[in-house]
């Protein structure tokens, strides 16, 4: 089980070596360049309140809701789309490139083939987080001295507040993963991910402005991950981590048991199955 | 306890409403070289997998070195087997090496016989697979099924994409694990290979096994196709012969299907001035296809 784990680990070494810098530069950027225009900031509120950023969870106002804006509301969307490119690539991309097929032939049971995966794509996540994590508060140690003082964050809780993304992210991931045992192609599996995923962070951005809809609020998994600057300064609510958790946790049991039963490499709806007797 | 080590029963796979196999009643005995053969699309590779597991039957069942499932006793009996797909896929970003040392590990062995699998085959697994070509991918295919030394080896298509004297060396390789008391599962569409090295051959069409036959009665049905082009035209009856068929007359141009009397055709060909002769290949397919027929049921 180990040698899978770390061969699943290589196949996504570039993977966590590209995404894990390439979202770096987004905070390093973002935050980094703060100092050059934080007077501007104050004037952008009423720019901010507009429905359509509001819509997008971004709020400028003060530092702190914009290092939320550049790391927290932001980071979790663009990782949502590795989360889906990974989580579907898992066992529907490789069982639609022939790869799964010498790996389901080997003496290892199917549960110990979804397990390991899923391991693996969790700590892929879980360590492009970190670089990410890491990157941010570098990036506001660095221009601590060219802000005002009296900032609320700290670099650790800025870290912490981008490492709390990571049950959000693997949330998406391990669903992806889930929707690729039960979908006959993973370009299908990609699309429902997606529509899930806009969806839901719409959704929970729209609803949060108009309170009769917030009911869909709790459909959202967003939801259950604050974003704010809320959310940078008091951490995440552990009741919304237990949640996610068990999002994943479910997520995660759905796919051993469809895996456990599919047909690989016929590409089928699982309930095309005919059962003769 | 059954001695045979492949045996299944009514053993049937569905995809929806496609068929994949249909109530396929084999024995493979142990220590034998079974080829499977058909034409493409019959059901070898649905019928590969399902021994595998990796396709689940609809209804009947598969068993394993006599007393195995292939279902649930899955993981134990694949234990015990050595697998080359049909269309091989692999991890580009590894050495063959690498892949070879992962794939070991996970099967459970710990020597290095891949080491000389790879020499023997002439493989250069330092090399990243990605750089290799298709033949040499196929030897990575090879030399994985091979390294643990299996009981059971289903090898599809093994020598394809390879180049002669390669083939030869794969066709070898499965004599020596027979002789070391292997038994494999071998399915090919190359006469000549399936000739040199099966003890018996199964023969699947649309998915059901229509004979298994020792090969040396294979053999026997084997034809050839022959065109003659003429500088006097033949009489209508002119081959009507035992074993001789004519398939084709355009003009001059007569398309016949020899499987006796060869000698025959020749002495009354000459007799109408032969100023051309094409032999046409006539694939394995060919053979099973003229001889079962389209609608004909289990042999």
């Amino acid at each position: 089980m180990l040698r899978l784990f770390l061969h699943e680990m290589r196949v996504r070494r570039n993977g966590i070596i590209g995404w894990g810098i390439g979202l770096m530069l987004l905070p390093v950027v973002y935050i980094g360049m703060y100092p050059e225009f934080a007077s501007l900031m104050e004037d952008m509120q009423e720019l901010m309140d507009l429905a359509i950023y509001q819509a997008m969870g971004m709020n400028m106002g003060t530092f702190e809701a914009y290092m939320a804006s550049s790391t927290t509301n932001m980071i979790p969307i663009v990782m949502s789309v590795y989360a889906v490119i990974n989580g579907t690539g898992t066992l529907a991309g490789e069982e639609e490139d022939g790869r799964l097929e010498l790996i389901v032939a080997l003496p290892i049971p199917r549960w110990q083939i979804v397990t390991v995966k899923a391991a693996a794509m969790a700590l892929s996540l879980f360590l492009i987080i970190l670089v990410v994590s890491a990157g941010s508060a570098a990036a506001l140690i660095a221009i601590e001295g060219k802000v005002k003082t009296d900032i609320a964050v700290t670099p650790l809780d800025l870290a912490l507040a981008v490492i709390s993304m990571w049950p959000l992210v693997t949330s998406l991931a391990l669903i992806s993963l889930f929707l690729g045992t039960i979908t006959p192609r993973r370009r299908i599996a990609s699309m429902i991910a997606t529509v899930i995923i806009v969806v839901s962070y719409l959704g929970n951005n729209l609803a949060g402005m108009v309170e009769s809809l917030e009911l869909v609020q709790t459909f959202s998994l967003f939801h259950y991950f604050d974003a704010t600057e809320h959310g940078l300064v008091e951490g995440q609510a552990a009741g919304d981590v237990l949640l996610l958790t068990a999002v994943m946790l479910i997520s995660f049991g759905l796919a051993i048991v469809f895996f456990q039963q599919r047909d690989i490499t016929v590409g089928t709806w699982p309930w095309t199955k005919a059962k003769m007797t | 306890m059954s001695e045979y080590v492949i045996e299944t029963k009514g053993l049937t796979v569905y995809y929806g409403r496609h068929r994949g196999i249909e109530n396929v009643d084999l024995q493979v005995e142990k220590g034998e070289v079974f080829g499977f053969l058909g034409p493409n699309g019959a059901g070898k590779t649905t019928m590969e997998r399902t021994l595998l597991d990796i396709i689940r039957p609809s209804a009947g069942e598969a068993l394993l070195f006599g007393n195995l499932d292939s279902r649930k006793d899955g993981v134990e009996a694949r234990q015990r087997i050595g697998y080359l797909p049909g269309e091989l896929s692999l991890y580009a970003d590894m050495t063959a090496s690498a892949y070879f040392k992962m794939y070991h590990a996970l099967q459970g062995g710990n020597d290095t016989y891949w080491q000389t699998l790879a020499d023997r085959l002439g493989l250069d697994s330092s090399r990243k697979i990605r750089n290799l070509s298709r033949g040499n991918k196929q030897k990575v295919g090879i030399v994985a099924a091979f390294m643990n030394k299996p009981e059971l080896l289903i090898l599809d298509e093994p020598t394809g994409g390879l180049d002669p004297l390669v083939q030869q060396t794969v066709i070898e390789l499965v004599r020596e694990a027979r002789e070391g008391g292997a038994t494999v599962f071998f399915s090919s569409h190359i006469l000549p290979e399936v000739q040199a090295v099966c003890d018996r051959v199964g023969i699947i069409r649309e998915g059901q096994l229509v004979a298994v036959k020792r090969v040396e009665e294979l053999i026997r049905q084997q034809f050839q196709r022959v065109q003659f082009t003429f500088g006097t035209i033949p009489p209508a009856d002119a081959f009507v012969l035992d074993g001789v068929t004519e398939l084709r007359r355009d003009g001059n141009v007569v398309m016949l299907e020899i499987r006796e009397n060869l000698n025959a055709v020749l002495t009354t060909a000459v007799a109408y001035t032969v100023t051309n002769i094409d032999i046409e290949a006539v694939s394995l397919e060919d053979i099973f296809l003229a001889y079962y027929g389209k609608g004909e049921g289990h042999a």
